[in-house]
């Protein structure tokens, strides 16, 4: 990591920008060429997204673990497709709907031939659309980011194929959605050509991604640093504020929708806008993250299970480019980056913060560019530093060797830890036992249409497709208990359900649900599938004491 | 207000549900059309307004390029002056300090306006440069006072000027290069009004010519297709001869031979820098800025239908020609229809959806507005101009009724045009732009200068209507 950008390389970048000089139309540089015209930036970018596009690809439906929260978005995009509204239950702004009214688009067509195929298993695959979406941005950004080809694919490969990566961008999740528009967004405040539209431009992505997935919010100062940093002091004024209007209108939008709906203040009978807020700003903390023992440190130890090079050493490259911000070339020209991840990671610091899983989704690409443009300033430290003097002859051997060895002892020490997160990704049947579950509760209930069920919201799509009825019928569990609008069809309680699947999500939560517990606790399993903790039992109610 | 909860609200009445759907469907699928087709013509509008800007290359091309210091061309300057013997002697001997060495100025007085024709006689025995030419003709207009002065024209170039216009030294060589470096038959240089703390609209009005010359111009000489300025406008001699010089029953003849030429293929070029604009004010009044408004659209109308602009080689020429000679109208209408399709959205029960198209027109209209704050701060900086946040209020304050005055304008035009009323309305100057101390924006010395304004603008009453 060192002050400046490979020297060689330079004039083989098209989307290179120095700041401008501040006097005007003099020295002002060249239009950058087109990348899109660069035969070896399109090979070298459609060849990694093949790799990416396989390894995430390759068994999607079985690995990782279906997650109850990949089942609540694709359920909610499945009822606005359905036209039922925003959800299946009452839409009670708990996050943005523009997440996945998206989803609800991806997987439209698929829907409409094979309406089965609705199932969070199957979906998965237009996840890989996204992926591959946010793969190619992310090469575009480096370059845009003044890093060289190699770099940049670098960066590219690294978002797509740390074990981390593999496993989080498969699941249906609004987070990678929203990194793809904040991407875009990034993309497009660095366009080479400053032009007002395209910040514009920027300011709508970045917007989308936010009503995508809120947390996006925090992004927007390096975005503004980003857009700061690529615009012409003679248009900036102009370029900025436009960014700014498109982003705040777009934002506004969803408190309009809320208003339109007479959804935005708090009142009797309805839910409202500030309500979902002060929720999600109330969320009980998970505690310190390097606590050892609380929550946050057991999603920090997840997410290190799976990879230890993406956050750790995305981290560190980001913190010693914002610290040599003075003296290197690198560091501003990826303080967008730098300045995201450094946000992120101070968010995740908060003493009582809440950590979900998916955090790091957001911090995925840019860790990734952080990564390689500290890597692109190793490599121009061994090999260029000090050349100048000399004449710009060629590097000697002795500086080739000492390259040679850094990247044989990187790739010594990722390629078997990756190459392992890989071969785990497309070999592991992770979701045998649901897929057996679901079978069973499709083959082997006598009549699913006047059977009530709790499932969790992974499976909740597949008893839809088997005949149950949406909604009163098979019921996401924790709505038994706290939607007063499913528990009004329970009179009786426990003793109006049929069926739980008790899956390990069910089993962990039902301490707090009395009606799931009850259910849980007076019942016997039918049938279990899989074994140890991450099994999932069919449990039959025993209903002959109540009155139904 | 969901999409069902109306027709449940409605299904008691005795018209049946289905009535009821139809007509909601009717009211949604038009509020959505209007909307829409709104939409996009506020974004048309916006896109062209803030071309300059689009990029550091296209703001550095909208600039003259520095002189070589040769000078090959002669130029004739007209400058038509009636009823102007307040500021006229100011205007010429200014234009005589141009840096320029080879140029004759032409004044043309009517011939029953002794006061400015003294004053025009006295400049012409001080300069040889300085000829007099007298129109005689029964009605005056402007087009017809400048084909009159047309044949004494000797130079290469005729270039006109307002009687109050401020003129920068270094110009003349500017269009000079500018001519023989691009080969051009037209050359538009920029006017700006800058007495933009006299009143609210006189606000908005200078940051309209802001972005008329700094932006606009430059997308339609790119085009091709360009409604011309009325002064600091130079077209070479033979060319103007060729096209007959000006229509001299049009309104809004400098828009008109901007039609004819660009329709004949010419090539115009526009230049815009800040400390070479001719520096005009505002009118004095509101109603005589309501009746220069009118004259100008009804000039537009009349350019419209003249159909010159169909002779345009290429479909999106004729487009924007249609578009931006009928852009008063357009803009009347929308700043009618964007209130009302607000308030359709929120008091009556739409889906939501719906309601939500309703609202683009208003986005639209609100990115314009903080563009147009953005391009008051460019404005200030640009002419050293101390803008002050009372301003920025006002700007924003008056946008809706300023909006109100142009659709009033429109509609003026419209009649009049229907009546057969085509009589010239001019616009009075008294010269506020020409007080040293207009720049600097000292309170005091604006509002004992909006005092005179007004008492000679109640004086000069009687004069800005002639006769038709």
């Amino acid at each position: 990591m060192t002050s400046t950008l490979p020297a060689a390389t330079a004039p083989k970048v098209p989307a290179r920008r120095r700041p401008v000089p501040a006097g005007g139309p003099a020295g002002r540089t060249r239009p950058p060429g087109r990348l899109r015209s660069s035969r070896s930036d399109l090979i070298l970018c459609g060849v990694l997204l093949v790799v990416i596009l396989v390894v995430q690809g390759w068994n999607i439906g079985d690995y990782p673990t279906l997650s109850d929260d990949e089942g609540t978005y694709l359920a909610q995009a499945w009822a606005v497709q359905e036209g039922r509204g925003l959800a299946h239950y009452t839409y009670w702004y708990d996050h943005p709907p523009l997440g996945w009214i998206q989803l609800a688009v991806l997987t439209w067509i698929p829907a409409v031939i094979s309406p089965e195929s609705m199932t969070v298993g199957t979906m998965r695959g237009v996840m890989l659309l996204i992926s591959g979406v946010s793969a190619v941005l992310v090469h575009v950004l480096g370059r845009r980011l003044a890093l060289p080809r190699w770099a940049a694919g670098l960066g590219m490969l690294i978002f797509g194929l740390s074990p981390l990566s593999v496993v989080l961008q498969r699941e249906i999740f609004l987070d990678n959605l929203a990194v793809m528009w904040t991407l875009l967004a990034f993309t497009l405040a660095a366009s080479p050509s400053r032009h007002l539209w395209h910040h514009f431009g920027a300011g709508v992505a970045a917007a989308v991604g936010v009503l995508t997935k809120e947390t996006m919010l925090v992004v927007l100062p390096a975005l503004f640093v980003t857009a700061w940093r690529h615009s012409h002091r003679d248009t900036r004024k102009f370029a900025l504020t436009g960014a700014v209007t498109a982003c705040a209108l777009i934002g506004l939008s969803y408190p309009l929708f809320a208003l339109l709906k007479g959804e935005l203040f708090p009142g009797s009978g309805h839910v409202s806008l500030w309500d979902g807020v002060v929720y999600q700003m109330t969320r009980p903390g998970s505690g310190f993250v390097l606590d050892e023992g609380s929550g946050s440190w057991g999603v920090l130890q997840s997410w290190l299970y799976y990879d230890r090079v993406l956050p750790l050493g995305g981290l560190a490259g980001a913190l010693l480019l914002l610290a040599t911000w003075r003296w290197s070339v690198t560091a501003r020209a990826l303080a967008g980056p730098a300045l995201t991840v450094a946000i992120l990671a101070a968010l995740a610091l908060r003493p009582d913060g809440y950590l979900p899983a998916m955090y790091i989704i957001q911090a995925l690409p840019f860790l990734a560019l952080v990564l390689a443009g500290g890597t692109a300033g190793v490599a121009h430290a061994v090999l260029r530093r000090g050349r100048q003097a000399t004449g710009g002859r060629p590097p000697t051997w002795s500086r080739y060797a000492l390259a040679g060895a850094l990247a044989l002892a990187a790739c010594l020490h990722v390629v078997p830890r990756w190459y392992e997160g890989a071969r785990t990704a497309v070999t592991t049947e992770a979701n045998a036992p649901y897929r057996a579950a679901s079978a069973w509760m499709a083959t082997e209930v006598a009549d699913p249409a006047d059977t009530r069920v709790l499932v969790d919201d992974a499976m909740w799509l597949d008893l839809v497709h088997a005949g149950y009825r949406p909604g009163p019928g098979v019921i996401w569990f924790y709505k038994a208990d706290l939607d007063p609008a499913v528990t009004d069809t329970l009179p009786n309680g426990w003793r109006d359900i049929d069926y739980v699947v008790a899956s390990p999500t069910v089993r962990r939560d039902a301490k707090d649900l009395p009606n799931v517990a009850g259910a849980i606790a007076h019942s016997q399993p039918v049938a279990v599938f899989g074994t140890g903790e991450d099994r999932i039992e069919i449990r039959r109610v025993d209903t002959t004491g109540g009155s139904r | 207000m969901t999409d069902e909860a109306p027709v449940e609200r409605h299904s008691v009445t005795s018209r049946g549900m289905f009535g009821i759907w139809g007509d909601l469907m009717l009211t949604s699928v038009f509020i959505a059309v209007v909307s829409l087709a709104l939409f996009w013509m506020a974004a048309f509008t916006l896109w062209w307004q803030m071309h300059a800007w689009r990029t550091p290359e296209v703001l550095a091309s909208t600039r003259f390029s520095s002189p070589d210091g040769g000078e090959h061309l002669s130029f004739s300057l007209l400058i038509p002056a009636r009823h102007e013997q307040a500021v006229l002697d100011h205007t010429v001997q200014r234009l005589l300090e141009s840096g320029h060495t080879d140029f004759e100025i032409i004044v043309i007085v009517g011939h029953d306006d002794p006061e400015t024709t003294a004053v025009a006689e006295a400049a012409a025995a001080r300069d040889p440069r300085v000829r007099v030419v007298v129109d005689t003709h029964e009605k005056k207009n402007k087009p017809r006072a400048m084909n009159t002065a047309l044949p004494h024209c000797r130079g290469d170039v005729v270039g006109v000027f307002d009687a109050e216009d401020q003129v920068h030294p270094s110009l003349l060589a500017h269009v000079d290069h500018a001519f023989r470096s691009t080969g051009a038959d037209v050359v538009q240089g920029g006017v700006q009004l800058i007495n933009f703390h006299s009143s609210w609209y006189s606000l908005r009005n200078c940051l309209e010519y802001f972005f008329w010359f700094r932006s606009r111009l430059h997308l339609h000489a790119q085009k091709g297709f360009i409604p011309l300025g009325g002064n600091t406008v130079f077209v070479r001699t033979g060319v103007l001869r060729e096209a007959r010089g000006w229509d001299p029953d049009c309104l809004a003849e400098d828009c008109d031979l901007g039609v004819r030429l660009s329709s004949a293929g010419r090539k115009v070029v526009v230049a815009y820098d800040s400390d070479m604009v001719t520096r005009e004010e505002t009118p004095g009044s509101l109603m005589s800025l309501l009746r220069q408004r009118t004259r100008w659209n009804q000039g537009f109308l009349q350019v419209h239908r003249k159909k010159d602009w169909r002779r345009l080689p290429t479909f999106g020429q004729r487009m924007l020609a249609r578009y931006t000679l009928m852009t008063p109208f357009l803009q009347a209408f929308s700043g009618l229809i964007i209130p009302l399709n607000v308030a359709i959205a929120i008091f009556l029960d739409v889906p939501v959806g719906v309601a939500f198209i309703t609202f683009l027109p208003a986005v639209t209209a609100l990115v314009t507005f903080v563009f147009e704050v953005v391009g008051l701060h460019d404005f200030g900086k640009q002419y050293g101009l101390r803008v002050r946040f009372a301003h920025y209020l006002k700007l924003v304050v008056g946008g809706p009724f300023y909006q109100v005055l142009l659709a009033g304008a429109a509609i003026r035009a419209v009649w009049r045009e229907q009546r057969g009323r085509t009589d010239w309305e001019l616009t009075t100057h008294v010269g506020a732009h020409l007080d040293p101390t207009a720049t600097t924006a000292h309170d005091a010395a604006t509002v004992s200068r909006d005092a005179a304004t007004v008492s000679r603008d109640a004086s000069a009453a009687t004069r800005e209507d002639v006769p038709a």
